[in-house]
């Protein structure tokens, strides 16, 4: 993105913002709940946004889940 | 000590004969670990495309003539370096200087040959068609469906030429309308091309379409893979592309449509080898298994390795006009494979393998416990 | 996901939930219904290697921890059978689910669908799925896994036997341009192979393990050390050769063939083989480019440019994660913060406007109560239970003073295991808890939530710890082990009982950042920050922005450094929220979370600026080679300034016959136990560039191991296209360089072995060029010192957690990324430093932060203001104020980090940490000592 056309797209969410949403209006979208999707999740979430996390499976944690340990502590994955 | 700059030159004729890829190698030591040489001696391909990358091959080794291109290491190279063309390279530039090691010395006989009968067993040209004596078989003339094209160890070998008669038989039986081109057909030039020698491929090559164009032919059927690979994939560097179908690929189809029958037949166990040209270079697996399921009394077993794994029968490369000192025939292992696996015949689909089988099988004492065929021979033998 | 419709800031998106068929409301996890169920199905989450059930839980701690239905449902599939219906008490089971569609309004979409680990199958060449005992690297985490297949005994398929002779292959369907793999290096596999063999010799300590390799490639932080830390161990073997899988012997044994240069191909047998299998783009990723209307890159991967390394083609969709190319975890996880920081600036007006915080109930005062502890003891899958006897130390812990309660649990860490907590806590009247499990550094913050839960003051809770202090330690001493636990356990019960409750601090947040270094990194960051509409104080100690890039031009990936570079510097310049000191210098440093305060001299003369964050950015410098004639020849140069060189068109570069480069000069030694990571890849570049401008040149590069991971391999199989010529050396044998007087000239020789050749190669260059490490910077351990954060064994900044934490400090409120990190590629650099803003951002929504209740306090009666303490304290949390009593010590809470540092230099006791009081540390250590006591009890448990 150029730096036009990120000064557009911040004046167009800004008139967004001043629309009421529906019940279902969020602010952000992150799809699949492994270890990034979950950091952006939380990150946002604290930073004050309303997040929607959605995997295709039936739990989160992606591949990371799998894992017995992980490099370099040997902690637990989970 | 080797000073770089002293190998420049060396190193840019590698390039200029075809040795481009050399240079990709990332030295993981898979072709060496793939290679077949290395199950009866050190042969280390790796080295040679180290060598050549830095120019300092030794341009009268005996390893240069080792490759059988049997294919296994570029079909698994990570970095497509192309062993048997880069390869080939260094054998041209070796035949540029007339430098042949005690190994690859045959080689100029057979040049001589080719160039003077079209053939490399020194038979003279006229004797050809002497195969298809009594057969009926007839000149191909234009309209035919196929140009059969026996190649060179069909049309000479005692042996060999008992797998010309009967694909002519099987043909005849299944009423395909073939044709041969008798004394007009030369050496397809396969071999010769991959132990170095491009200028006489290219004789026998534009030879060889010429007689084609001549007599109109579209659709060439052969026994040879080996012949089956130059036609279908070098030929074409001569804007000549004709279909051709080995003949493995031709009788599963005459078999799925009845056009051969058969009788109770005897029950026999056999095992396929697939010949590198066939399979590794053109993919053709199915087919030969798929004509072995409609032979009646014929059980199959799949020997150690086989199909993309197929061990080399030692014949390719040029190979096949060299000395192999026993110990060091891949065929010899290969036989010993398809007893293990039970087998009772082992039946290929190439003039080499057979030729190679048959040497083994002979020298090892085998006589008794295996028998050799090629696939059109147990077709025949069914009728 | 279904379709989206909309643009940046007003997306919908229309979402298909699949049904599970259970109420996610009413089922409690208590897999009844899983032990009644007759239809067995491969349990994907193992690999395939175990059979699961049609109704299942995903994994033992899966969030959320309740049941699914999938297809091999013999309702679902033939209208049949409904067991779980009937077994299940909560009637929690619902057939009649249907697919639901419902759309969602978002301004702003991440995308981090991950990878998919390659399957060796699509090659055909590697014996798996024919081979009992030949197991992909994904199948052995699970095989080595307490929740896995074997329970955490390592087994091998074929007849269950533990492996001894384990081989793993690597670059299984990655570097390889054979038809079904990848060319690129998944640039995750050497390290986590490393670390499989390390469990793998704590397993069984008698098991051989060879790991058969083509470049070891650890250019990651601590990688080398933890490759070295590998390869100490006894019987195992690093060998330089990819494999050919030959077949199995009549024992299932698998036979794999090797070439090593010195002993030619050999022929080995291995009770297993685990293939390092790469990572693959994620399987939706053609169906995610086309619903969401963004561009993949040639190997399915989502397309970004290296310039802005977490934006997918279409604005508004983020990407971050390995569905941008291969990488490892902390890369993920800062990629996901950045993403985050991302979005932020993209919708920050909305901030705040539709989070809702977490409740809990009203804090019950307990003071008059007397203690009473539940004890709770965590199976930890089988990495606790395998060892300990843990109904056996629930039975003593019932014996103990005040345990009124306790229980065992699979996973205490489980989300139905706290729910239970909390449930029993409230039932039996609880007001302490003890957890008998593993360290508290990971989940001592969710158990004090539990205690919350349950209405209880959070510092009622004390963790014992039976894993890292027991099971792990003294796997080989079952009994010994469960008789230490009982001890721990003990002594835990004894503290516990005697905790007092604490406060937690609320502190404000000083709206404003300070970002430490003006390069790439910190000018990022300092931009991402200003547009999540904070004000940020961008300190430089240079004349200029820019760094280390400004002497930067090219890239592999075709960024244009320099117009990138001028390009930030102009809009950090531009932007109002910015502002820049150049030739600054930070004085001192005070302040805490939320509330920093920091004196910087600049060209702007002495400032004193107020915080709520601070990040580091201050880069990393370069190593002066002593090696090689550097210094001595003038055709010896750095990498870098071969670059300048070839930049300004030199023509005593451009024109020369020969360029030779040789990797790792000054690290990946014993001085430097680390890769510089960037240099291979600079390598590749700039010999790229000199074969551009000069087909004719000849180019040799002279190293190690190949560090060009993930998409960098396609530039060094490029290289080797254009001709530039490789050459392998062995530490123990570097190249040699001399100047050599050859016909009345002077000749730069250099001189290697070349392995495989087995012959000394010598090339006379006409520029030499060294890849001098990357090192930390000079001011490093100053400023570590000003903001009291530490420094890692390399000299480089240590964050607090390499995988989760990866671009924060221990020290609250203070950020890092860029090089000060470690070195890095300049995408890395990007992803990082907004990683970085996106964490600043998550701190400065917030109006107020909360410090820990365990901190220190000074009974001002006892003071004599001696100053002892101040010296002790690290964090400058102490200072000495004037009282009518004289000058006694005070402490400032949230600067205050419960080091307890203070307390032992006190001579009149006069400073004690709150949490650890003497009182209770004296109580468990009485609980530790009383032998007697323990062996009645001991005997009473029988």
């Amino acid at each position: 993105m150029n730096q036009e056309n990120g000064s557009a797209l911040t004046e167009t969410v800004r008139l967004l913002c001043r629309t009421p949403g529906g019940p279902r209006f969020g602010d952000v979208l992150v799809v699949g709940g492994g270890i990034s999707g979950i950091q952006a999740s939380l990150d946002l979430a604290s930073a004050g946004f309303k997040v929607y996390l959605i995997d295709r499976g039936p739990a989160i944690g992606g591949r990371m889940a799998q894992l017995d340990k992980t490099f370099p502590t040997n902690d637990c994955s989970m | 000590m080797e000073n770089l700059a002293d190998y420049q030159e060396i190193v840019d004729l590698i390039r200029a004969n075809g040795g481009e890829a050399f240079k990709r190698c990332f030295q993981c030591g898979l072709c060496d670990a793939v290679c077949p040489w290395n199950r009866f001696r050190a042969f280390s391909m790796r080295r040679i495309v180290r060598e050549a990358a830095f120019g300092l091959t030794d341009i009268e080794s005996e390893d240069l003539w080792r490759c059988t291109t049997c294919g296994r290491c570029p079909a698994q190279c990570p970095r497509d370096v192309r062993q048997i063309d880069s390869g080939t390279a260094l054998r041209r530039i070796a035949t540029e200087y007339g430098v042949f090691p005690p190994t690859a010395r045959p080689v100029r006989g057979v040049r001589g040959s080719l160039m003077a009968e079209g053939n490399p067993l020194n038979e003279p040209r006229r004797k050809r068609a002497d195969w298809a004596e009594g057969l009926g078989v007839p000149a191909f003339a234009e309209g035919m469906e196929f140009l059969y094209f026996p190649g060179c160890y069909l049309c000479y070998d005692p042996r060999l030429k008992k797998v010309a008669r009967a694909t002519a038989a099987v043909l005849q039986a299944a009423g395909v309308a073939f044709g041969i081109l008798g004394e007009r057909e030369n050496c397809c030039g396969e071999s010769i091309r991959k132990a170095g020698d491009e200028e006489a491929f290219k004789r026998l090559a534009r030879e060889n379409i010429k007689a084609f164009i001549d007599h109109g032919v579209r659709k060439i059927l052969v026994s040879s893979p080996h012949c089956y690979h130059t036609f279908k994939n070098e030929y074409p560097e001569f804007k000549a592309a004709f279909e051709v179908v080995h003949i493995a690929q031709l009788l599963p189809g005459l078999l799925a449509a009845g056009r051969l029958a058969f009788g109770d037949g005897r029950a026999r166990t056999v095992a396929f080898h697939d010949p590198c040209y066939l399979g590794r270079h053109n993919g053709i697996f199915a087919e030969p298994r798929a004509v072995l399921s409609r032979l009646p009394g014929i059980r199959t077993v799949e020997m150690a390795e086989t199909q993309a794994d197929s061990l080399c029968c030692g014949g390719g490369g040029g190979r096949i006009w060299m000395e192999t000192p026993r110990g060091e025939r891949f065929a010899d292992l290969r036989l010993t494979q398809a007893i293990e696996a039970g087998a009772e015949v082992l039946v290929t689909a190439c003039p080499y393998c057979i030729a190679n089988f048959e040497d083994s099988r002979l020298t090892l004492g085998l006589a008794e416990k295996i028998e050799i065929r090629d696939l059109t021979e147990l077709v025949q033998e069914a009728l | 996901m279904d379709r989206v419709a909309g643009e940046a800031g007003d997306f919908t998106v229309t979402l298909l939930r699949k049904p599970r068929y259970v109420l996610e409301e009413k089922c409690t996890g208590c897999t009844t219904c899983v032990e009644y169920c007759p239809a067995l199905c491969p349990d994907a989450f193992n690999q395939g290697l175990s059979q699961s059930k049609a109704i299942h839980i995903h994994y033992a701690q899966a969030i959320p921890l309740i049941a699914y239905i999938d297809d091999s449902c013999l309702y679902l599939k033939e209208r049949k059978c409904r067991i779980c219906e009937a077994v299940c008490k909560n009637r929690a089971i619902d057939f009649r689910q249907k697919p639901e569609t419902l759309a969602v309004n978002v301004g702003a979409v991440i995308l981090a669908p991950g990878f998919e680990p390659y399957d060796p199958r699509e090659s055909g060449r590697y014996g798996y799925g024919r081979l009992a005992n030949v197991v992909t690297s994904m199948d052995f985490e699970r095989l080595m896994c307490a929740t896995g297949p074997t329970e955490g005994e390592i087994r091998r398929p074929s007849d269950g036997r533990p492996p001894r002779r384990i081989a793993w292959v690597q670059c299984v369907g990655s570097r390889r341009v054979t038809p079904g793999e990848n060319r690129y290096c998944s640039a995750v596999c050497c390290t986590y192979t490393q670390k499989q063999v390390i469990l793998t010799k704590d397993h069984d300590p008698e098991a051989a393990c060879t790991i058969f390799h083509n470049d070891v490639r650890s250019f990651g932080k601590d990688f080398e050390r933890f490759c070295e830390r590998a390869a100490r161990l006894p019987d195992v073997r690093f060998i330089r050769s990819y494999v050919s899988i030959v077949g199995e012997t009549a024992g299932s044994n698998v036979v794999v063939r090797y070439a090593t240069a010195s002993e030619g191909v050999r022929e080995e047998e291995f009770d297993l083989v685990v293939l390092s299998v790469g990572m693959k783009p994620p399987a939706e990723a053609a169906r995610l480019a086309e619903r969401f209307g963004i561009a993949l890159d040639p190997s399915g991967f989502c397309r970004v440019d290296p310039a802005h390394p977490l934006q997918t083609s279409r604005p508004g969709v983020f990407v971050s994660g390995a569905f941008a190319g291969p990488m490892d975890i902390p890369e993920s996880v800062f990629a996901a913060s950045g993403a985050g920081a991302r979005c932020g600036e993209l919708l920050s007006r909305r901030r705040g406007r539709l989070a809702r915080e977490r409740v809990f109930p009203p804090e019950k005062d307990v003071a008059a109560e007397e203690p009473r502890v539940g004890v709770f003891v965590c199976h930890c899958g089988a990495n606790i239970g395998r060892v300990v006897d843990v109904p056996a130390t629930v039975e003593y812990a019932r014996g103990l003073p005040h345990v009124v309660y306790a229980q065992e649990q699979l996973f205490s860490c489980a989300t139905n295991c706290a729910k239970e907590i909390t449930a029993i806590a409230r039932e039996k009247g609880l007001n302490r808890l003890v957890v008998a499990a593993c360290s508290p550094r990971t989940l001592e913050p969710l158990f004090r939530d539990t205690l919350r839960e349950a209405g209880l003051n959070p510092y009622f809770f004390e963790m014992a710890n039976i894993r890292e202090h027991c099971s792990w330690v003294h796997s080989l001493e079952k009994d010994a082990a469960t008789r230490k636990a009982r001890d721990i356990v003990r002594m835990s019960v004894a503290r516990a009982s005697r905790l007092e409750p604490l406060k937690e601090f609320t502190l404000p947040v000083h709206k404003a950042a300070l970002v430490l270094g003006g390069g790439v990194a910190g000018m990022t960051c300092a931009l991402s920050i200003a547009a999540q509409g904070h004000l940020v104080h961008l300190v430089e100690r240079g004349e200029d922005l820019g760094g280390l890039a400004r002497r930067l031009h090219t890239s592999l990936d075709g960024m244009d450094i320099p117009a990138r570079v001028r390009d930030l510097a102009e809009r950090v310049y531009a932007n109002p929220r910015i502002r820049v000191y150049t030739r600054a210098r930070v004085v001192s440093a005070e302040g805490y979370i939320g509330n920093f305060l920091t004196r910087i001299a600049s060209d702007r003369g002495e400032s004193e600026i107020r915080h709520g964050a601070t990040v580091i950015a201050t880069g990393a410098d370069l190593y002066r080679p002593a090696e090689y004639r550097y210094g001595q020849d003038g055709r010896v140069l750095t990498l870098l300034e071969l670059e300048e060189a070839i930049a300004r068109g030199e023509e005593r570069v451009l024109g020369a016959g020969r360029t030779v480069m040789i990797q790792c000069v000054g690290c990946r030694n014993a001085e430097r136990t680390y890769c510089s990571r960037i240099c291979c890849s600079a390598a590749v570049k700039n010999a790229r560039r000199l074969k551009e401008l000069n087909p004719a040149m000849d180019v040799c590069i002279l190293y190690r191991d190949m560090m060009t991971y993930g998409f960098r391999e396609e530039a060094y199989r490029e290289a080797a296209e254009r001709g530039v010529r490789f050459i392998r050396f062995e530490p123990e044998r570097p190249p040699r360089v001399e100047a050599v007087a050859e016909g009345g000239a002077s000749v730069l020789r250099v001189v290697v072995d070349d392995p495989v050749l087995g012959r000394t190669l010598a090339m006379d260059a006409g520029v030499l060029a060294l890849a001098a490490a990357v090192v930390p910077a000079a001011d490093a351990p100053e400023i570590a010192g000003l903001f009291k954060v530490a420094l890692g064994p390399d000299g480089f900044f240590k964050e607090a957690h390499v995988k989760l934490r990866p671009v924060e400090f221990a020290t609250d409120g203070v950020f890092l990324c860029g090089q000060a990190h470690y070195p890095k590629h300049l995408p890395e650099t990007i992803k990082q430093a907004y990683g970085a803003a996106g964490r600043v951002a998550a701190l400065l929504a917030n109006d107020t932060v909360v410090a820990s209740g365990a901190v220190c306090e000074v009974l001002e009666r006892r003071c004599i203001g001696c100053g002892s303490c101040i010296a002790a304290c690290t964090y400058g949390a102490i200072r000495i104020s004037e009282t009518k009593a004289g000058p006694k010590a005070a402490v400032n809470p949230v600067l205050c980090k419960g080091d307890g540092l203070c307390n032992a230099k006190c001579p009149t006791g006069a400073i004690v940490l709150k949490h650890f009081t003497d009182e209770e540390l004296a109580s468990q250590i009485d609980a530790a000592a009383d032998a007697a006591a323990s062996e009645t009890l001991n005997r009473k448990a029988g």
